[in-house]
């Protein structure tokens, strides 16, 4: 199973929500991949993992080395990362040389989806190559909101994605969820109801609260639910993560059981 | 990846590995944990040939590879399993499924119990990420252990702490894994007891010699499974002890030549009477085992009536295990057991007056009987038609047991085993018809035997209805048994096969 943190903007909480939700599924006790694709590389870091791959951004769509090479395994107990590199920062230029660009990605996951239980794939923000690319092969796009003024574009572009019904290869579902919520805001609370009345998105129940815990990830290196278990942070992340993994079994089975 | 286990030589594996690493790579050390393991395997060593341990310790039920691939799975639990230990007793999961695609019916029990202190030293590297993990386990009264487990993606900084660790003298390469090491402790034997009879034989070697080796393992055999039995641990117990008796009663009845005279009569007798003694429950084991499978047989709308059947089977089973408990408890049967051993100790340098094959080169016996009873089963398979009696089939069937267990025992070792393998496997295909078909005939005569008893239950007339109709199902299933039985005995009995046997087996 494949899912992508995903959002147009950046700061949003995609990276945090990545390898927040990544660890919890690796805890578990499922084996699971990171592959961080954006060129800051902030989930690489966040891992304590250097922002190297061998062969950059254009050898790795070129499968010059074999992805087992490239693997790193993270401090967390089933919990494997294919680390960011700053050429990924070229990888749209790389994928085009290709005939289909967009299918490319899938064919170079394809070997590892057997491999392990979930991999997820934490975006950069952009609308490009990349992420049509993430379209095609992810089962299942998470894009965090922040419940402020959202643009009416961002808006429109979230009612679009969702509107499609399916994006991607037609079987990608898209989950919303607020992020970096702030209850206390009555601009958040309204903005939340509305986006919740939108029926062809598809809102997750639990939010992520605004917290310091998620702050201090960049300090500590480490998911939230490690070193600040019974946080309002880290109790979020696993409700989340719940919904999530709930939620995907659910459309596995097929209609009528 | 494979971890690489070390072991202490005589300091703490702790103290060992910081001095080793010291100034080489920064550590990070956890806190020490003391706890109990526990060790499982069957009475066999299923696992150990699968290359598998299972292991308790701290609440989960640990199935991993013995040569460091790492854990196949982990599983929460509420303690240590309560041996032995069936796999039903398990709850339902991937741990109870992968274990009985491995042990099937054979019961798990506790094969060594370690109490260990273990704590693990994480190497960082320069952003004081975790590049390899060291286990250190120091189990009571034995030399401690580190296990180097790589971390994917950084097998070079593995090489570079292994390197270190083994140019220590404190460490050096363990030449078995904790687990054998805890086993050999409380005298155990790592890979389990196995019913093989591996004994080597030289062409050459006086018969006696040669026969004595083959019955002192074979008794030891079953006198391994015996304890088994008498507890009811699993069904294989039984079954092995009985292969290992029917064993060597062909090798007794085969070369009578090295036995005293004498004793040979007695020996004879009492040896069919400890099988005898143990014959009935070893058939309802099977009958209860394939009770399900059975009562598919039977038309669909009977099938429910076939209860009262299973309980009379039942206290059947349990009243023919009390009897064969005290056969096998008996005088006699003690007298039999000790009297055996001795013969066979002696066999070797008893006078070989009365025993005209005692010195015969066992190559040369064992070639001689192997032919005689090819020739035998031959004959014996010849004068088979589809309207003979059942016991004509079991006499062959018997027959092709003994053929099969003298290629087993002595035409392996002494003979070309590109015949002999051929030819076993060809037997075996033989013996499979024939042992559907005696499987059936002893699946009817049963149900005949206890139709008095079903009859009594609440719902007897019913059950016996449904028997009825199985045992019309069950002749026709034997009655094409027989035919199957005539195509493989014509393979078996070509001429092109009885001339090789008869190239074969010619010293």
């Amino acid at each position: 199973m494949v899912l992508a943190t995903y959002n147009i903007k950046g700061g949003v909480g995609k990276t945090s929500a990545a390898v927040n939700l990544a660890y919890l599924a690796a805890r578990e006790g499922n084996s699971v991949l990171l592959w961080d694709l954006d060129p800051q590389a902030a989930s690489t870091y966040l891992f304590r993992v250097r922002p190297e791959v061998k062969g950059g951004g254009r050898g790795l769509v070129k499968q010059r080395h074999p992805l087992e090479d490239l693997i790193k395994a993270t401090d967390h107990e089933g919990l494997d990362l294919l680390p960011a590199d700053f050429s990924y920062r070229h990888l749209d230029l790389a994928l085009d040389s290709f005939k289909k660009p967009e299918q490319r990605l899938g064919k170079v996951l394809e070997p590892l989806r057997s491999e392990y239980d979930y991999i997820f794939l934490d975006c950069p923000p952009s609308i490009s190559l990349v992420s049509e690319s993430v379209f095609e092969v992810a089962d299942a796009l998470l894009v965090p909101v922040i419940p402020a003024t959202l643009s009416s574009r961002v808006y429109e572009q979230l009612e679009e994605l969702g509107g499609r019904g399916a994006v991607g290869r037609g079987n990608t579902r898209l989950f919303a969820f607020f992020s970096m919520v702030e209850t206390r805001k009555p601009l958040h609370i309204s903005v939340m109801e509305r986006l919740r009345r939108i029926h062809r998105l598809d809102v997750l129940g639990v939010g992520i609260p605004s917290s310091d815990d998620v702050e201090m990830m960049g300090e500590l290196r480490n998911p939230v639910a490690v070193f600040a278990p019974r946080g309002q942070a880290a109790i979020a992340y696993q409700a989340l993560w719940s919904e999530i993994s709930r939620r995907l079994l659910d459309s596995e089975r097929p209609a009528g059981r | 990846m494979i971890a690489t286990e070390l072991i202490a030589t005589d300091e703490h594996p702790l103290t060992a590995a910081r001095a080793a690493l010291a100034g080489l790579v920064p550590m990070r050390i956890s806190e020490a944990e003391t706890f109990e393991r526990v060790y499982y395997d069957t009475f066999d060593g299923l696992l150990y040939e699968a290359g598998l341990t299972l292991r308790f310790e701290r609440g989960r039920l640990i199935l991993e590879r013995r040569d460091g691939g790492g854990e196949m799975i982990s599983e929460a639990v509420n303690g240590p399993l309560a041996t032995p230990a069936k796999i039903e007793a398990l709850l339902p999961g991937h741990m109870r499924e992968q274990l009985h695609l491995l042990v099937g019916v054979r019961a798990i029990n506790e094969i060594a119990r370690v109490v260990l202190t273990s704590s693990t030293v994480a190497v960082l590297d320069e952003l004081e990420k975790t590049v390899v993990r060291l286990q250190v386990e120091s189990p009571a009264g034995m030399r401690g252990r580190v296990i180097v487990r790589p971390l994917r993606g950084y097998q070079r900084e593995c090489k570079r702490v292994t390197e270190a660790l083994l140019d220590s003298s404190a460490l050096a390469l363990a030449g078995r894994p904790l687990v054998d090491e805890a086993v050999l402790m409380r005298s155990g034997n790592p890979g389990g007891i196995r019913s093989e009879v591996d004994v080597e034989l030289y062409s050459q070697d006086p018969a006696a010699v040669a026969v004595s080796r083959i019955l002192i393992r074979l008794a030891d055999v079953g006198e391994g499974n015996l304890p088994g039995v008498l507890a009811n641990t699993d069904t294989e117990f039984l079954h092995d002890y009985r292969v290992a008796l029917r064993r060597t009663r062909a090798v007794v009845r085969e070369m009578p030549g090295v036995f005293p005279e004498s004793r040979y009569r007695w020996l004879r007798e009492e040896l069919k009477w400890l099988q005898t003694a143990t014959g009935e429950v070893r058939d309802l084991d099977v009958y209860l085992r394939d009770f399900e499978e059975l009562r598919e047989l039977a038309p669909k709308a009977l099938q429910a009536d076939l209860e009262p059947l299973l309980r009379v089977l039942e206290d059947r089973h349990g009243q023919a295990r009390a009897t064969m408990l005290a056969d096998l408890g008996s005088d006699r049967a003690r007298a039999l057991l000790s009297q055996w051993r001795e013969l066979l100790e002696a066999l070797a340098t008893m006078p070989v007056e009365d025993r005209p094959d005692a010195r015969t080169p066992i190559g040369e016996l064992a070639s001689q009987r192997i032919r005689k009873v090819h020739r035998r089963m031959v004959k014996m398979g010849k004068a088979i038609e589809p309207s003979s009696p059942p016991t004509d089939y079991h006499e062959l069937r018997k027959k092709g047991k003994e053929l099969r267990y003298l290629l087993e025992l002595f035409g392996r070792q002494l003979h070309d085993p590109d015949v002999v393998k051929p030819m076993i496997k060809a037997l075996k295909g033989l013996q499979d018809v024939l042992g559907h078909h005696q499987d059936r005939e002893v699946q009817i005569e049963t149900l005949r035997a206890l139709a008095d008893d079903v009859v009594q239950q609440p719902g007897g007339a019913r059950a016996l209805m449904a028997m009825g109709a199985l045992i019309e199902r069950l002749e026709h299933d034997a009655e094409q048994a027989r035919g199957e039985f005539h195509e493989r005995f014509e393979a078996f009995s070509s001429k092109e096969q009885r001339r090789l046997v008869k190239e074969t087996f010619s010293r």
